[in-house]
């Protein structure tokens, strides 16, 4: 059972072993999760009509992932907090990096000065005290703590009656005596006070370089998690009360499982769209396919993942709420591009152009009739007749064609003197486009062909616009799902149980390293594995896995001496003993590098660094299988042929047949132009493209497919 | 035969003919590819501005310094065969014009024929008298060859953190002359067949001081250009070369009429008055070369014009001449700084290219420091005036905006942000240089609705960061000893100016780290305030303690210096640190070495205030003693404002109301005692000048503009009640020897 609690609505989806699945919903409650949770389990189990107490003593696996944590971040309902910094950086909670004042903005309000804002700081500045100490990039200690300082600000912190102390000093990462003084300290003060409150460290959230990311790691995690640690284990408790007998998981935005119990809740609060990865690694798994491109369509935007000759691109420096981490994300790439754009027409240059607005889901585009007045992308949809008024949500929500047009006819085709058709499907061209050009962007840094993957189409709006967003391209394959809309919540259900650690380091390694060189590299490469590995299989032992069934394996990030972004190379070694594994390394790396970048920026006379070593620890855990079922005719069976209507294609109205997807069976095959309709989501088959569903019940696109002979 | 232009030569000024003659870029008046279908012209916009980001993503993961993958000091652009940008990327908007002036030197220069331009070649320069704004400003351009045809360049621009030049470093404050400021590539190819060349890279490694900097730059950037390169070729087999060349002409003029209407849009047209000014302050600091006056005061009057079809004219004239010292800037750095300005303001849509260039016009009087007639004087620190003057145009321009209802656009704009450079033995051991880019987070101006952005905006890049302190630290040997908020840093006003930080830095495992910093003006404001609002402070003074014996203090547990702290006339590690050595320094820091031990502190400066202090809320002050944005004393002494310790919460402060309305009033009623009438003040003001009671640099400076316009004499001595040929006796042109600026 996979369940994702989204800022209104609770999803779940439940997959049974013969890879059936069944989704349920429920409104989110944030005051106590379970209920949603609860609730949103048993809607979907009745559609398999089983009542709960039936589906938990039998469920081998749940996994919860919300958007509790980040709520309490962003709404600033967190923890009473104190800080203690080494001494003259107090004021960094106020100045912060500079670039979170503007670093998830819009590229025009990148520029657009005037716009720019720090975030609200989590702890006030009066809150925080500085004690005297420092300790250099080498770990050597230049001050020593002024212990009595630390013992004032304790005490200062205590009267001030803060739920929690964290302590943050610099390069605490490379030599942590400092701040387990001052933590020591603290917590002496709290003890002889008899106050339950909580001491954090900066090092043990998150070892690793950068002062102010790490600050804001251990920040985030005493101020919002400690709430959502709570959340989840009630979750667990309502289950296991229930029947369930397993613990608990949730996703971490690495892309593995942890348990409810994991020491850095804060590794799980970006995790909602990497779910389309996780999956597009399973569905990569039962093809046999390494190189996969994930492309989310939704509302407001279009979100993209790659996987690289099996290979997950990471994100070391993601954004949380506006404040900057080096907490390690599966990296997704988003445009601002979704079927809930507006469009519109500048008056001055009469230029059309989409967004940045979108209209949301309140009060959402002006066909849902609820008072939206600027018309969007879903209203040229709607307008071409490529969505079925009819059928939006199932039938849930009608949808008022007439209103749209008149929107569209006043705010666009009469600006530009166009037809309204004719800029319906101008403005949805656009949005393809836009989506397209985002996609080459993305292929084009991965140094690979674009006929080497596998595009995955998804999201709400996904299938509706993939007939225009990948054309031209060259994938090698385009497919989408029945359960499109559903395939991020899917994905998380796919994954291993997972622990990612890792620390920084410096090492140099001269372009003209002899043996001896090497050889002393590897020795050192490897007693930080070895100590790396042993914390990982700990906390995996922890959490209940039985330490034989787990595996480890090493990675280092690297580049040429002197530059500043590293390059994520997965060790070719298991361990590193002699000099040849440090040469494999170098020349792992160096295959790596050439790949991302072109041939002229290599530069292996600057010599290499090694910044960071790391090791990732996995358990497997039971997963949804892929059914293969035998192929039917190319032709679909009667009950799928919903009849025809007139779609607007190119320019001119055409006669266009129309199928129910849930009835489409492997072997079918449709020939555009072809509206599929599901009621999650709408599939555009254009003229001259076909869709053919193979033995997975996949449906693979095929730009140009139809003039293929049967 | 047709008479069809040939050679890039005959194109380049045939289009020049084409705009002179029709007032429309290359001749075009109607935008015919855009009226057939304007979604697929549209489309292919997106395209290659995409294609430009994706160049600069790739850029910034390959490069070395932190400029460009902290900071983001990098821009990559494609131009039309003759020079002109198509499209840019995000990024450092300064050089929407700059490498345009390379591509047309190089064409005007023949080098059709000598050195040749062929597909693979690689050209750089860094020359400002050719195209860019000072010697650590980099651009690399390579030809896009379509079957045998140049069809257009691509471009890339990084700024190095280390140049060669008489100082480590790339923002060379000695620098007097040319010849001090490092490695120049003058239009130069550097690279045949897609690679560069061995020799090129070699010259870059033995006249560097951190030559890694540089190179992966030059690797990154014709990465980038590579990248462009291709993809848009690919383009153009989807669009036909034929639509391509139509295409990306008719981008550029509506472009030009783009910038036109957004002029329409935001202001009135009129003009627009102000001045600002700019201290140098040099005598006695070791390394300087005798060639001019080493104490320098730069007026620079500026006059905008918004004409009624939303062409905007920005006039320098009564602005003095060239000097010898770094501050020079060309034609070329002045456009840079104008649209970086215009970007933030009216261009933020990511649609401008080389068109509104074309919708914009500067004069810039030639011989004045905006336009050298010497190619021989120094530009490496351009930005040092470079700042305040497009400071001052940004309240230009913020005045048309409020004059037309937007309010919510009036911005009091850029500062400078003093840059530290430094050299010698770095803490591993070697040598290294190095430009600390963490200026690139000073204070704001305010905004006529909210007070100024704190440590986080630069005017030459919007996206301003200062990056983190432990990753500086790998890269200097010095230790941060705090890091912090400069309390009164920002101009007073309704809305106060954004506060700048200080550094103080313990220097650690080092024999030898020269330390120099530029770009700070002293004893007079280089920025103003708006609507009554105050200017921000100049600069503070650095502050050394040499032989500051940190690790014996710290042993007996004895209090560090970690700030400068609150008191004006004497700052904390003086006090603190007394038996060490003490140097204060005014403007430019340049001084003998440091070593182990040694406290250096530094500040970066905030912005100018919005509206009368005395019409601050209350409590805004009370939040901003408690977050050491400003002191007591300061509320106090210039808003008006009493504060009183607010019981429940340790550091929290509340306003007192009541005595804050007494004292309002009470200074309202000083401002109403020491007024009186303007014509008593101008002529108290006017015995003055005739008696030439004004400091040394003032009367060069007026004595100056005086001689390069006509104009501005005019006014001076018309608006005083001059004698005709007035001008000031004895202008203090001491230490003069060398050959003089506009003669």
């Amino acid at each position: 059972m996979g369940i994702d609690a989204g800022g209104t609505m609770t999803d779940t989806i439940l997959v049974d072993a013969d890879g059936g699945f069944t989704i349920g919903k429920a409104a989110t409650t944030p005051r106590d999760e379970s209920l949603g949770f609860l609730e949103s389990a048993e809607d979907a189990a009745a559609e398999w009509g089983l009542r709960a107490e039936e589906m938990y003593p039998h469920l081998r696996v749940a996994l919860y992932s919300g958007t509790g944590m980040l709520n309490t971040l962003l709404a600033r309902a967190g923890k009473r907090l104190g800080l203690i910094v080494t001494r003259g950086m107090e004021d960094a909670v106020l100045m912060g990096r500079g670039l979170q004042a503007w670093a998830d903005y819009s590229y025009s309000d990148r520029l657009h000065a005037v716009t720019h804002n720090h975030p609200p700081p989590l702890v006030p500045r009066g809150r925080v005290f500085g004690v005297t100490e420092r300790v250099d990039q080498f770990g050597a200690e230049v001050i020593p703590v002024y212990e009595k300082e630390a013992e004032l600000a304790a005490v200062e912190l205590l009267n001030e009656n803060v739920d929690a102390i964290c302590v943050c000093t610099l390069f605490s990462h490379v030599n942590p005596a400092h701040e387990l003084q001052i933590a020591a300290a603290a917590e002496n003060a709290a003890r002889e006070r008899g106050a339950d409150v909580a001491v954090y460290c900066s090092h043990k959230i998150r070892p690793v370089v950068r002062e102010q990311s790490r600050l804001n790691s251990v920040l985030i995690e005493a101020y919002a998690c400690a709430g959502g640690r709570r959340q989840l284990l009630g979750i667990e408790k309502a289950v296991r009360a229930r029947g369930f007998k397993h613990q608990v998981h949730t996703v971490l935005s690495y892309g593995g499982l942890a348990s409810v119990r994991h020491p850095r809740l804060h590794e799980t609060m970006v995790s909602g769209p990497i779910g389309g990865i996780l999956g597009a690694q399973h569905i990569g798994e039962a093809l046999g396919e390494e190189s996969l491109i994930v492309s989310d369509m939704g509302g407001t935007s279009f979100d993209m993942g790659v996987i690289t000759r099996g290979q997950v691109r990471m994100e070391n420096e993601p954004l949380l709420g506006r404040f900057k981490l080096n907490a390690p994300t599966i990296a997704m790439d988003y445009i601002g591009a979704g079927a809930g754009m507006v469009v519109k027409v500048d008056p001055l240059t009469k230029k059309a152009s989409l967004g940045p607005e979108s209209a949301g889901a309140d009060p959402g585009p002006v066909c849902f009739d609820r008072g939206g007045e600027m018309p969007t992308v879903c209203d040229c949809d709607l307008i071409l007749g490529r969505l079925n008024p009819d059928y939006f949500l199932g039938g849930k929500v009608k949808l008022n064609t007439r209103k749209a047009e008149e929107a569209l006819r006043r705010d666009v085709a009469d600006v530009i003197g166009a037809d309204l058709h004719f800029a319906a499907e101008g403005m949805t061209a656009m949005l393809e486009a836009e989506a397209n050009s985002a996609l080459r962007r993305i292929l084009s840094s991965q140094g690979v062909h674009p006929s080497e993957f596998v595009l995955l189409s998804y999201g709400g709006s996904g299938p509706l616009h993939l007939s225009g967003y990948a054309r031209g391209i060259g994938f090698k394959d385009i497919i989408t799902f029945p359960f499109a809309a559903a395939f991020s919540a899917f994905g998380c259900t796919t994954a291993d149980y997972m622990r990612r650690h890792s620390r920084s380091v410096h090492l140099d390694i001269s372009s003209a390293a002899d043996d001896d060189e090497l050889l002393r590299i590897a020795g050192e490469i490897d007693s930080h594995w070895h100590g790396l590995e042993k914390l990982a299989r700990e906390e995996m032992t922890n959490d209940g896995h039985d330490p034989a069934a787990v595996s480890a394996e090493p990675f280092l990030m690297m580049r040429y001496r002197g530059q500043l972004e590293d390059v994520e190379v997965p060790s070719p070694v298991r361990a590193a003993k002699t000099a040849d594994d440090a040469r494999a390394i170098i020349a792992e790396f160096e295959r790596i590098y050439d790949e991302i970048n072109r041939k002229v920026s290599r530069y292996g006379d600057a010599g290499y660094s090694v910044m960071e070593l790391g090791v990732i620890a996995r358990a497997e855990k039971v997963k949804p299988r892929l059914v293969r079922r035998a192929l039917e005719s190319p032709l679909p069976k009667k009950e799928a042929d919903k009849g025809k209507r007139k779609v607007f294609f190119d320019g001119c109205w055409r006669e266009t047949q129309l199928w129910e997807m849930n009835e489409l069976l492997p072997g079918n095959r449709i020939i555009g132009p072809a509206v599929v309709e599901h009621s999650a989501t709408t599939l555009i088959v254009a003229p001259g493209d076909d869709v053919c569903v193979d033995e997975w019940t996949l449906f693979h696109y095929r730009y140009g497919g139809a003039k293929e002979k049967e | 035969m047709t008479d069809a232009p040939v050679t890039l030569r005959e194109k380049l000024r045939g289009n020049d003919r084409l705009l002179a003659e029709t007032g429309h870029y290359a001749g075009i008046r109607d935008l015919r590819l855009r009226e057939k279908d304007a979604l697929k012209y549209e489309t292919l916009h997106t395209k290659l501005r995409a294609l430009c980001v994706a160049g600069r993503e790739m850029a910034r993961r390959i490069s070395a310094s932190p400029g460009v993958r902290e900071v983001g000091e990098s821009v990559v652009a494609l131009y039309t065969p003759e020079g002109d940008a198509v499209a840019l990327s995000n990024g450092i908007m300064v050089h929407v014009h700059t490498a345009s002036r390379f591509i047309k030197w190089m064409i005007e220069n023949g080098y059709e024929d000598d050195p040749g331009i062929n597909p693979g070649d690689i050209f750089a320069n860094n020359d400002a008298f050719i195209g860019t704004v000072q010697a650590p400003d980099v651009i690399d351009v390579v030809p896009i060859f379509y079957e045998g045809e140049l069809i257009g360049w691509a471009g890339a621009v990084c700024h190095e953190l280390e140049c060669g030049g008489i100082t480590p470093g790339g923002d060379v404050a000695l620098a007097q002359e040319r010849y001090g400021e490092g490695l120049f590539v003058c239009a130069e190819k550097v690279g045949l067949n897609d690679a560069l060349r061995r020799d090129y890279l070699i010259r870059c490694e033995r006249n560097l001081r951190m030559p890694i900097y540089w190179i992966l730059d030059e690797k990154a950037k014709v990465a980038a250009c590579q990248d462009v390169r291709e993809s848009v070729l690919a383009l153009i087999e989807e669009t036909g070369a034929e639509y391509y060349r139509r295409a990306i002409r008719e981008f550029i003029e509506e472009g030009r009429r783009a910038q036109l209407a957004r002029m329409r849009q935001l202001t009135v047209p009129g003009r627009y008055r102000g001045n600002t000014f700019y201290g140098h302050v040099t005598r006695g600091k070791p390394g300087l070369q005798p060639l001019g006056p080493p104490d320098l005061l730069y007026g620079m009057p500026m006059e905008l014009t918004v004409k009624g079809d939303g062409k905007m004219l920005l006039d320098f004239e009564g602005t003095q001449g060239w000097g010898w010292h770094s501050m020079n800037c060309t034609p070329a750095g002045m456009d840079g700084g104008m649209f970086v300005t215009l970007t933030q303001h009216m261009n933020y849509e990511g649609l401008v290219n080389d068109g509104a260039w074309l919708a914009t016009e500067l004069i810039l009087p030639r011989g004045t420091w905006t336009n050298p007639d010497n190619e021989k004087c120094a530009t490496a620190t351009s930005w040092a005036l470079l700042l305040p003057a497009y400071g001052c145009f940004q309240r230009l321009l913020s005045r048309a905006f409020f004059a037309r209802g937007f309010r919510e656009e009036v911005f009091v704009g850029q500062v400078n942000s003093p840059m530290i450079e430094m050299g010698g033995e770095s803490q591993y051991g070697g040598r290294f240089g190095m430009a600390h880019f963490e200026c690139a987070a000073a204070g704001s101006g305010a905004m006529a609705i909210r007070d100024g952005l704190d440590t986080a905006y630069v005017g030459w890049n919007p996206e301003s960061d200062m990056g983190n302190m432990e990753i500086w630290e790998q890269s200097m040997p010095m230790l941060y000893l705090g890091r912090a908020i400069t309390p009164d840093s920002g101009g007073g006003g309704k809305y106060r100016g954004g506060c700048g930080f200080t550094s103080t830095w313990l220097v650690h495992n080092t024999r030898e780290l020269t330390l120099i910093t530029s770009e700070h003006s002293a004893r007079v404001f280089d920025n103003a305030g708006m609507c009554g609002g105050y200017p921000a402070p100049t600069v503070q003074w650095h502050t050394a303690v040499r032989g500051a014996d940190i690790g014996g203090r710290a042993k007996k547990g004895l209090p560090l210096p970690h700030s400068l702290g609150t008191d004006p006339l004497r700052t904390l590690p003086e006090t603190l640190l007394a038996g060490g050595t003490v140097e204060k320094c005014e403007g430019p820091f340049i001084t003998a070495p440091f070593k182990d031990g040694d406290v250096f502190c530094h500040s970066y400066n905030g912005g100018g205030g919005y509206g009368d202090p005395l019409e601050r809320e209350p409590q805004a002050a009370a939040k901003d003693v408690e977050n050491g944005y400003a002191t007591e004393e300061f509320c106090r002494a210039v808003c008006g404002i009493v504060l009183k310790k607010e019981s429940r919460a340790r550091a929290a402060r509340e306003a007192d109301e009541k005595k804050t309305k007494e004292l309002r009033g009470e200074m309202r009623e000083v401002r109403r005692k020491k007024a009186r009438p303007v014509k008593e003040w101008v002529r108290e003001e006017r015995e003055r000048l005739l008696r030439g009671d004004v400091a040394p640099e003032v009367r060069r400076m007026i004595n100056e503009s005086i001689r390069f316009s006509a104009k501005f004499a005019d006014e001076f001595r018309g608006f005083w009640n001059l004698p005709d040929d007035f001008v000031f006796a004895g202008d203090g042109d001491d230490n003069n020897s060398g050959e003089r600026p506009g003669q």
